[in-house]
């Protein structure tokens, strides 16, 4: 294959002439957490909420922990930009830079063909979107999370901040008190949602953190599948992704949540999602990080009641420069609650990937079971590849288990297929897209085949 | 074949510079033991052995460093939880980009008696070198029920089946010291397991 083909992370890497109506100072200080609140005509208790996080971010040191975040300025970073307006509900009224936009990545015909509802982020407000109208129906909200404050506030400040509450770590501070856009999904009792929610998420504004808040909640008995894709254009200075995701499952409810995550290689990707899930629930992260040249994420679930289960899928991809540092937490704290993680990870051409995961065991959690799984492939000397998972266990009936397996590509699997006449790039690729296939057919078609297309050309003619 | 036993050697830090097969073994040992493997063709078995009872407490790191390439380490703890006992164990591998070609295994295998019992178990693992084969595995849990209930099924109460089940746990760890330790030593052990 042609050298060209490689370059996939730029391939979505164009950046539209900045349009914007309202754009604050960089830095971040308290007069600019409350010019956001008061922009936003948002009720007293989030200017509160805000301004209390602001107070613990400047407190909290940066953790000592895990990828090297020194190369994140604060001061240097824009934390709000109001791209229009208005929020505009059908697609013909976007700006057309947006429109461009969204159509070299494709948001109309994925629509067309998939989306019951799309929510599309520019910058760091939803502009726009279309819901279903058989979903609003059946009492489903599907919004930003801006609109639900303002449509929902009981909902809304039931909820939120709950369960990753200001104070949890130094990046969601910083996201409770420059938060904008994101999603709030409410699905109420019984209601199962057919088709999968998604949202696409584009920054465009150089050196602008996007802090983007969604909130989940889905009652008794319903389900739904969330879908969040990245894709950023090329910028020349680091710009900061710091999202917050709380998710609540109710009782025998289920709620998968697909992360596709393709963030330009300059961008400190440092997320915090957590979930709590109710008696019988399920929950289930699937995260694939192909982008970012920093990703700190550790997806988590709270097993609060009897029997339910916990899941986390994930892959990270590695290339030059990047640092994959995810993983997944578990808090068993019910009995018969049961989990599982599956993670496997790509090093290649100096990139490094980490496996960070907690499974912890409560007393009183009777008859949990637990198993972790991770594998991780090397791809040439340069790379690297650590895993650090902390088991504690404080209960005797249950069974946890780990394994983790780190190699390079099978030369015998190799040295096979080239016997049946495939090229050595296209059986590398192949044995790659089936190293990471227990997670791949577990996201839907579209992103599947994009992954595997991303991996096709990160592959080819660049190994051995 | 060289055979360590670090419990009479006292030995934190060792060095591994000459090609060999060499058995290390430690029993109820808490501290930081670093391998260091700075010889190709190193063959190195690791055993370790715990019985926590009543409010003992262990707090083990192991270290296995592959600086060398084209070795072998292969580390094995088990572990039997009583009472109130405590476990922390932390195990790191970590191949150097010199270490092409190492294999390196570490296993961790905990059973839980008593629900008193607290188990902290970190397998980890860095590799800096891409030609290698590592794996870490770690369970934790009670005795089987099925392996118990047919036990008993044979006629055997329950306490006497419990204490087959905990012996042929950690027979594995004699069998592989076997052909060198003394009948005393295994008979030391044996006693404090008791």
């Amino acid at each position: 294959m042609k050298k060209s083909d490689l370059n996939f992370d730029y391939k979505f890497g164009f950046s539209m002439p900045e349009k914007n109506i309202f754009k604050a100072e960089k830095g971040l200080n308290k007069q600019i957490v409350e010019d956001i609140s008061s922009l936003k005509k948002e009720p007293v208790w989030m200017k509160e909420f805000r301004l209390k996080a602001y107070d613990a971010f400047t407190k909290r040191k940066m953790p000592n922990w895990g990828a090297d975040l020194s190369g994140i300025n604060f001061d240097d970073i824009y934390y709000y930009i109001k791209p229009t307006e208005k929020q505009v509900n059908s697609w013909e009224d976007l700006p057309k830079e947006i429109k461009d936009t969204y159509d070299r990545i494709g948001v109309p015909e994925a629509e067309k063909n998939f989306l019951s509802g799309v929510s599309a982020q520019y910058e760091s407000e939803v502009v726009y979107e279309s819901i279903n109208r058989e979903l609003n129906k059946r009492g489903v909200i599907f919004c930003d999370m801006d609109t639900a404050l303002r449509k929902y506030p009981e909902i809304v400040k039931e909820y939120f901040g709950t369960l990753i509450s200001p104070y949890d770590n130094k990046f969601a501070s910083l996201n409770s008190a420059a938060w904008s856009g994101g999603s709030f999904v409410y699905i109420p009792r019984g209601v199962k949602v057919p088709m999968p929610l998604q949202a696409y998420f584009r920054i465009n504004a150089e050196r602008f953190g996007q802090f983007e808040r969604t909130l989940i909640i889905a009652e008794e008995g319903s389900f739904v599948h969330y879908i969040e894709g990245c894709t950023a254009p090329i910028y020349t200075t680091a710009s900061l992704h710091s999202a917050v995701v709380e998710i609540f499952v109710k009782k025998g409810a289920r709620v998968r949540y697909t992360t596709v995550q393709n963030w330009s290689h300059n961008i400190y990707n440092l997320v915090t999602k957590r979930s709590i899930v109710d008696e019988e629930g399920i929950m289930e992260w699937v995260d694939c990080n192909i982008g970012s040249g920093v990703t700190m994420k550790y997806p988590s679930v709270i097993l609060k009641g009897r029997k339910s289960h916990g899941e986390v899928l994930s892959i990270a991809y590695a290339n030059k420069g990047q640092h994959q540092d995810a993983g997944a937490k578990m808090y068993h704290l019910a009995p018969e609650t049961t989990s599982r993680i599956i993670s496997k990870s790509i090093s290649k051409d100096g990139g490094r990937t980490s496996y960070r995961g907690l499974v912890s065991v409560s007393p009183g959690a009777k008859n949990s079971k637990v198993y972790v799984s991770c594998d991780a492939l090397l791809m040439d000397e340069s790379s690297r590849s650590d895993t650090y998972p902390y088991m504690r266990i404080n209960e005797k009936d249950c069974e946890v288990q780990h394994e983790a397996t780190v190699e390079k590509l099978g030369e015998e699997k190799l040295f096979y297929l080239t016997s049946r006449g495939i090229k050595k790039p296209e059986a590398e690729t192949l044995l790659v897209n089936g190293f990471i296939e227990p997670v791949i057919k577990e996201i839907p078609l579209e992103y599947s085949i994009e992954l595997n297309r991303l991996i096709r050309m990160e592959m080819a003619g660049s190994v051995g | 074949m060289k055979y360590i036993d670090l419990n009479k050697t006292k030995q934190t830090k060792l060095m591994f510079d000459k090609p060999g097969n060499y058995t290390v073994f430690f029993h109820n040992l808490s501290g930081e033991f670093d391998f260091n493997i700075k010889s190709s063709g190193v063959n190195l078995d690791i055993l370790g052995l715990f019985v926590g009872k009543k409010s003992d407490q262990f707090e083990l790191k192991t270290n296995q460093y592959h600086i060398a390439p084209g070795s072998t380490s292969n580390l094995l703890i088990k572990g039997v939880f009583d009472d109130k006992s405590k476990f922390i164990y932390q195990g790191l591998i970590k191949i150097e980009k010199t270490g092409q070609k190492s294999h390196a295994y570490q296993k961790n295998k905990n059973l839980i008696l008593s629900s008193g019992v607290y188990v902290d178990s970190r397998p980890f693992l860095e590799i800096l070198a891409n030609d290698v084969f590592c794996t870490h595995g770690s369970t934790t849990g009670k005795i089987n029920e099925e392996s118990l209930f047919y036990l008993k099924s044979r006629g055997l109460d329950q306490k006497i089946a419990e204490q087959l089940y905990v012996s042929g746990f950690i027979q594995e760890i004699f069998d592989k010291i076997k052909p060198y330790s003394h009948p005393i030593l295994t008979s030391e052990v044996r006693t404090s397991l008791a």
